[in-house]
Order: C-alpha cells, then structure tokens, then sequence
C-alpha cells in the first residue's frame, strides 16, 4: 500500500496534466461534492456553532451562580439584554432553548453524523463517494443556511426563541405570549425545517452508500462498527425526523394562519382567543416521537466511534463485535417505543405510562451490554493512551454515569418526582451531552490525520482532556443532588424561593467548572486550527489500524484511492493475533498471506479453504519434525 | 493536496452504477411516508380523544382527482413499457399524456378545496380534522409539484440526445416517485374516508 501512495505523489504532476476537473477554489473549498472536504466543512462549522452554544452555557451559568451580581461587561455585549450588567430572564430563557437546540442539533446531529458519516463510510466500505455527491453538498448548504438563520435570531429586536429546546405550545404557538415567541420562534422553525431537510438529505445519502457500494468482501458482518453505528443513525433520522417536520408544519399553521392544532382554551391578558379543541399534548407525542430517537442519533456515532478506537488502541479485537451490532439494532428498535418517558407526567393512563416504563428500562439492557464489551475490550489489552483513546475512555465513562440515573428517570412513578428537574439535566447533560462529545473529540483526534494528513499536538490533546473530564464531571454531578431537592429547571434565579437559595453556593462550584472547562477547549482549538497548518506529518497509518481508510494515500484524493478499490478479505478486528507476524493485519490482507496465524472460524465453514490450511499447518508440522530430527 | 482523479481512471475502476441514486429515491419515499404517517397519526389521537373526526361528506371533486392521478399511472407506465419496447414517439405521448393529467389532479385539487370552503368547512376551524384535510392535501400537492418536475425531466430525456441507460434511468426514478404519490394519495383518501 506504500507503493500505492509513492506511485501517486510521483505521477501527481501527469494526474493535473490530463486537464480533467479543473478545479476553482470555489468548486473545492465551497461547494466541493468530496465527501471529505464536506465533512471538514461540517466539522468547522459543527466546532464554531460548539463553541458559540458553550458561550451561552457560561452566559446563563454566571447568572445561576451570581444572581445579584452586576457585570458591566455583559451590557457592553449585550445591550439592552444585560441592562445594569445582569441577564434579564426573558433572555436566560432564550439562552437555554438555543444552547439546547445548538448542542443537540447542529452539534451533536449535524457536526458529529455529518462529520464522521462523511468522511468515514465512503473510506471505510471502499467506495469513491457518497451515492449522491451533489446531495451531500446541498446537505451541507442547507446545514449551513439553518445555522445562519437561527444565529440570526440574536440580532432581531424580539430576541430567539424561548420556549425551550422542544418549543412545547402553546408558547412557541402564540406570537405575542412571550417576546421569544415572536419572530425567533418563526426562525427557529424555519431553521428546523432546512436542518431536517439537511439531515434528511445526508442520512439518505448515507444508508444508500453503505447499502450498495461496497467493495468486493466487504459485507455486512465485515463492517467496522463505525459503519454499523453511522449505518443505523441513517436509518432512524430517516425515520424519525420527517414526523418532526409534521409537528412543526402544524405549528407553523397555529401560529401563522390561526388553526387550533395545539390550541385550546386560552386566555391571554384579558382577551379568549378562539381556538378551541386542539391539545397541545399532541405536539408533545410528535415531538417526541422525534426526540427520543433523537438522543440515539447523537450517542450511537459516540459508540461507533469509541468502539472502533478503543480497539486499536487496545490492540485487542472488540469484545462482542456481533453483540455489538445486535445491541446497535435493538437500541435502534427500542427508541421508537419508549418516546412516553418524556410525558408521564402529562396525564397519561398509568397502563400507557407502564408500558413506555418497560420498554424504556429494556433499553438499558443493549446499553450494558455494550458497556461490558467496551470494559472487557480494555481488559488486559495492550493500552496505548492517545488522545483519541482517552476520550473513549471518557465516552464510556460518562456512559455508565449518566444512564445509571436513566433507570431512575425511567421509571414512571420516580419520574413524577424528578421530572423537570436539575435530575433531568443531569442525566441527559452525562449520558448524551458529554458522552456525545468525547465520542466526537474521540473521533477528531484519531481521524484527523485523514482529514488533513496531520497529527494534532497530543500533549496538548492530555491537557484538554484531563480538564475537561474533571470539569465535566464537576459540573454535571452536583446537578443530581438540586434535583433530588426538587429544584426545577429552567428557573432564573435561585434567589427568590427558599428552599433554593442553599444550592447558590453550589451553583458557584459549578459555574466555576463550566468556566475552566470553557477555557480547556482553548488548548483543543488552538490544537485543532494549528495542527491544520503546522502539525507533524503523518504516516499513512499512524495508529496501525486495520480498516480501509488508512490504506488510502496520505494526500488526500478525489476518489480515495488512486488505481483499483482494494478488495476486503477479513473483519476489522485483527488486532495481536496470535502467530502473527505484526499486533495488526488490515482488512485487504488475504489469508493466503498469513497462513501462520489463520484460525478454524476464519473461514466460515469454507471447506477449500480449510482444507489448505490443514495441508499447510501437516507441513509445518513436518518440516518442524525433521528439523527436529 | 486533493486532487482529482483522472476520469478514465474512475470509470474503469467503477462502472456508473444508478442503483445507490435509485435507492436513494425509495429512501425518500420512505421518509416522506413517515410525514405523512405523522399527520394521519396525530388524526387518529385527536379523533380518538375528542371522539369526533371530520365529519364531512367529502367533495366529490376528490373522486375526480383520484381518477386523474390513477390515469396519470397508468400513462406513466405505458411510457416506460413504451421505452422498454423501444417506441420513443408514444413513450413521449404519454409521458405528456401524465404531466396533462397531474395539472388536471392539480386543479380540481385546488376546485375541492373551495368546494370544502364554500361548504363552511374551512381551514381555520375549531376542527383541527378539518384542519388536517388542508394540510395533507396541500402537501401531497407539493409533492405532485415535485412528481411533475421528474418527470418533465424524463420528458426531456426522451427528446434530447442521450445515452439509453440515462433515459431509462430518469423514466425508473420518475416511476418510483409517480407511482408513490399516486398510491399516498389514494391511502390518504381512502384514510379521510374511513375516519370522518
């Protein structure tokens, strides 16, 4: 494979001479149907769109922890928002929906499938591009647009939408009942509408790809679970997102053309509206119908991810590699039956809200058994701690923590206890939030050099870990305990009730957390942004991994591979086979070339085959006896 | 850097292959399925919880429509049996023969929307059934909108200069999607038959 990259870098001045393609810096930076350069542009933006959402976390953090203090500086920036240095509590409230929104989205959705989806299918199974380059693309401009719009709310005079990430009516359903509701709310629906299209668009993209352009041997059970996890991501966003574009058009006529889909009964000021016989529990069905798969499509890149480098980086093959892929389908399965554990409390029938509680609490059975694998990948293996393995490491550490209280949360009549409250946050802030995005640091540190044929600083890499894993932690597990008091979220100001104002003091702890754990992300950028021009050059496969994408040459080509698309003849998992020459052998490798370490199982019942390894192993045998002799 | 492959290159490595763009458009369909399903299920809960449906009679310009877009169909597929057979000039006809009879399912469409209005039964209702009628009619119109696009693109192919398993690939994408809207439509028909 060596050969293969040298003989391209020698012939790279012919390839330019041929004329083809002439490529503009439009047609490569912007609107490049690569898949790879759309993943860059995915992975920016996601990163930008991170960093802007933790600035509002930090924005709405100082005001739990310091509610009567005043901040001259955040009315330098904010204007009439910050009026005397001190958030008003009509824009906390749009802090929180567009921190919410931003992370789940347009980082978690958008910046970790779209990235990794991206880069790594069309790499991983041995294919040229994407089913539909030009889809991609305009997936990405869509993307890009919906970013823009809601970015766009903040410089309206009414301010983004406050009604909360899931917009629940009748709030998000009245222009006039809170200033957010006005013209943000619109723009946050029609962001949310070219976002889903975006999703829509990739997600098609993606299952198709993997479905029908694989290279030769590549089948499904020769897939890394990368593939497997980007793989079922597709197949519920194209399941559920298009019953949030139902909600949300439903929406949309409540709010603009006056039906009563959601409306009911309602009084405002003084006047009785006259929308009648809608439910706005219905909403809260679509929505959530959406939602709740939602949280897979950001944690099952996370696993697929952190399954592939915590391999590698084990040396070990993964533990459980069909049981990982089962526990993937019965997650993807289960997520459409369990969206009530968000409304038991709305008035369910007890027998309906059992229900959701079952099938909630047997999700936690594929989720242990990947746990376990994860732990028992570890075991004993041969650990190199990268960066890239470190965050795996966290990945799965703060998924053990965080879907421990999913049990709790789960349960309906606990839930009517904790719902809505800093328990909540908790929970969903470990389990999805961190967890999601060790696994998306993960995967940026590990494959960066196959998007920008460079190594990032790992020194750098250990700082941004170790700070933001302790302060993660510091921020997210005090939050268990305001729960369990009772203390509900979304609130302004901890100050005006009684039995809040004991958690003041922990709310400096945690803002303080959030604070450093804010500026560790600095390390990250300045690693990321300069490793881009300045970072050590890489090898072809820095980390001897097995899988496709690293037999792909380092300069990075339109088509992937120069020449014919190598041809698969093993899992990916061949990591410290015993009687192997190398801890590794790559996926191309043919068993023909490692006679020595070949295994009965190898051969899935091929008769041939086994009978000429037979035939090789009497021979060694042999030869071995009359050196003996 | 990135750079491009020769094409030849490419095109000896992989023979242009339409399957993955083909299934891309079962995947659409799939998820524009599931929109549809989401309105039709919020149909259900409501009717379910209020105890009430739309209770309409429905126009009968809906029957019309309906045999409009199954005539469409059908002359969508004598175009691509006429395409297999090598017959360009009545794959044409009826190819224009579909578009003809979509804008004639468009319009009466439009006709049974006012028939409903003038009926009393308007969009903005207490009825949030009645609603639903306008929403997904007018969004499976949007689809009829895109289905005309597909196939004045297969039209197109059929009198411009091109290889033959380009046409016949833009004739396979405009069936798949076609052939989909007319069978959505007749499910939410018979659907707001069933439930009013």
């Amino acid at each position: 494979m060596s050969t293969i990259s040298l003989h391209d870098t020698h012939n790279h001045d012919s390839h330019d001479d041929h004329g083809h393609h002439k490529e503009t810096f439009l047609t490569k930076y912007v609107f490049s149907q690569d898949h790879k350069m759309i993943a860059k542009q995915f992975l920016i933006t996601g990163i930008i769109m991170a960093v802007i959402a933790m600035g509002l976390s930090i924005l709405f953090r100082i005001q739990l922890a310091w509610p009567d203090k005043s901040f001259p500086l955040l009315e330098t920036f904010l204007g009439k928002w910050a009026e005397g240095g001190r958030i008003k509590p009509d824009f906390y409230l749009a802090l929180v929906t567009i921190h919410g929104t931003i992370m789940v989205f347009f980082v978690l959705t958008a910046g970790l499938s779209g990235t990794f989806s991206n880069l790594l299918i069309p790499l991983q199974i041995g294919a040229r591009d994407m089913a539909s380059p030009f889809l991609n693309m305009l997936s990405y401009w869509f993307f890009f647009t919906a970013c823009v719009i809601m970015m766009s709310s903040f410089f309206i005079q009414t301010g983004p939408a406050s009604a909360g990430w899931t917009v629940y009516p009748p709030l998000s359903a009245l222009p006039t009942a809170i200033s957010g509701s006005g013209l943000g709310m619109t723009l946050w629906l029609i962001s949310m509408v070219l976002f889903v299209a975006s999703s829509l668009m990739g997600g098609i993209n993606y299952v198709s790809t993997i479905l029908n352009m694989r290279t030769k041997g590549m089948d499904l059970w020769k897939m890394p679970l990368t593939i497997w996890a980007f793989f079922l991501t597709a197949v519920l966003g194209i399941l559920s997102f298009p019953v949030l574009v139902a909600g949300v058009v439903l929406l949309v006529f409540d709010r603009s053309f006056g039906t009563s889909f959601y409306l009911s009964d309602i009084v405002m000021g003084t006047q009785v509206l006259p929308n009648e016989g809608g439910s706005p529990i219905l909403w809260q069905h679509l929505f959530w119908f959406l939602g709740h798969p939602e949280v897979y499509i950001v944690i099952m890149p996370a696993m697929g991810l952190s399954s592939e480098i915590m391999s590698v980086n084990s040396r070990k093959p993964i533990f459980g590699y069909h049981a990982m892929i089962y526990s993937l389908i019965g997650i993807t399965i289960l997520s459409f039956i369990v969206w009530g554990h968000h409304m038991f409390v709305t008035g369910m029938n007890p027998l309906l809200g059992g229900v959701f509680m079952i099938t909630t609490l047997i999700i936690a059975v594929p989720s242990a058994v990947k746990t376990f694998n994860w732990l028992a990948t570890l075991w004993r293996g041969n650990i190199r701690f990268t960066p890239a393995m470190l965050f795996a490491i966290g990945m799965v550490s703060f998924f053990i923590s965080g879907g421990l209280t999913g049990i709790f949360l789960g349960n309906a009549s606990l839930d009517i206890n904790l719902h809505d409250t800093y328990f909540v946050i908790a929970h969903f802030h470990l389990v999805m939030g961190s967890a999601a995005i060790f696994g998306m640091l993960a995967g940026v540190y590990h494959y960066f050099p196959k998007m920008f044929g460079r190594l990032m600083n790992s020194k750098l890499g250990y700082l941004h870990f170790w700070i933001t894993f302790i302060c993660a932690y510091l921020v997210f597990f005090p939050l268990h305990f305001l729960g369990l008091d009772g203390v509900p979220r979304r609130y302004y100001a901890f100050t005006e009730f009684e039995f809040m104002q004991k958690w003041v003091t922990v709310n400096i702890l945690v803002t303080w957390s959030a604070i450093i754990a804010a500026l560790a992300q600095v390390a990250f950028l300045f690693n990321f942004f300069y490793s881009i021009f300045k970072g050590k050059v890489s090898s072809q496969n820095p980390w001897g991994a097995n899988t496709l994408e690293w037999t792909t040459p380092v300069e990075r080509l339109h088509g992937n591979w120069p020449g014919e698309i190598p041809t698969v003849y093993r899992w990916p998992y061949d990591y410290s086979k015993p009687g192997a020459e190398e801890d590794f052998i790559p996926q191309t490798v043919p068993f023909s070339q490692t006679m020595s370490s070949n295994m009965p199982h190898d051969f899935e019942g091929n008769a041939e085959a086994e009978r000429i390894q037979r035939e090789w192993e009497e021979k060694e045998e042999a030869a071995g006896r009359t050196k003996l002799d | 850097m990135v750079h491009t492959l020769n094409k030849e290159d490419m095109k000896s490595a992989a023979p242009i292959d339409t399957k993955p763009k083909k299934f891309v458009i079962w995947l659409f369909v799939v998820s524009s399925t599931i929109m549809f399903g989401g309105w039709t299920s919020y149909y259900i809960v409501f009717a379910a919880s209020k105890g009430k449906g739309h209770g309409l009679v429905l126009p009968d310009v809906f029957m019309y429509s309906t045999a409009a877009l199954i005539g469409s169909s059908i002359c969508l597929f004598l175009a691509s049996r006429a395409l297999r057979n090598g017959q360009i000039q009545k794959q044409r006809l009826f190819l224009w023969c579909t578009i003809a009879l979509g804008l004639v399912f468009g319009y009466l469409q439009v006709e049974a929307w006012s028939s409903l209005y003038h009926s009393g039964a308007a969009m903005v209702n207490n009825n949030a059934a009645i609603s639903v009628i306008y929403v997904v009619s007018g969004f499976h119109l949007l689809h009829i909108f895109a289905g005309l696009c597909i196939v004045l693109n297969a039209l197109i192919g059929a009198y411009k200069e091109m290889p033959i398993e380009t046409r016949k690939y833009r004739m396979e994408i405009a069936s798949i999607f076609w052939h989909f809207i007319d069978i959505l439509w007749i499910y939410l028909y018979v659907f707001l038959l069933l439930n009013s």
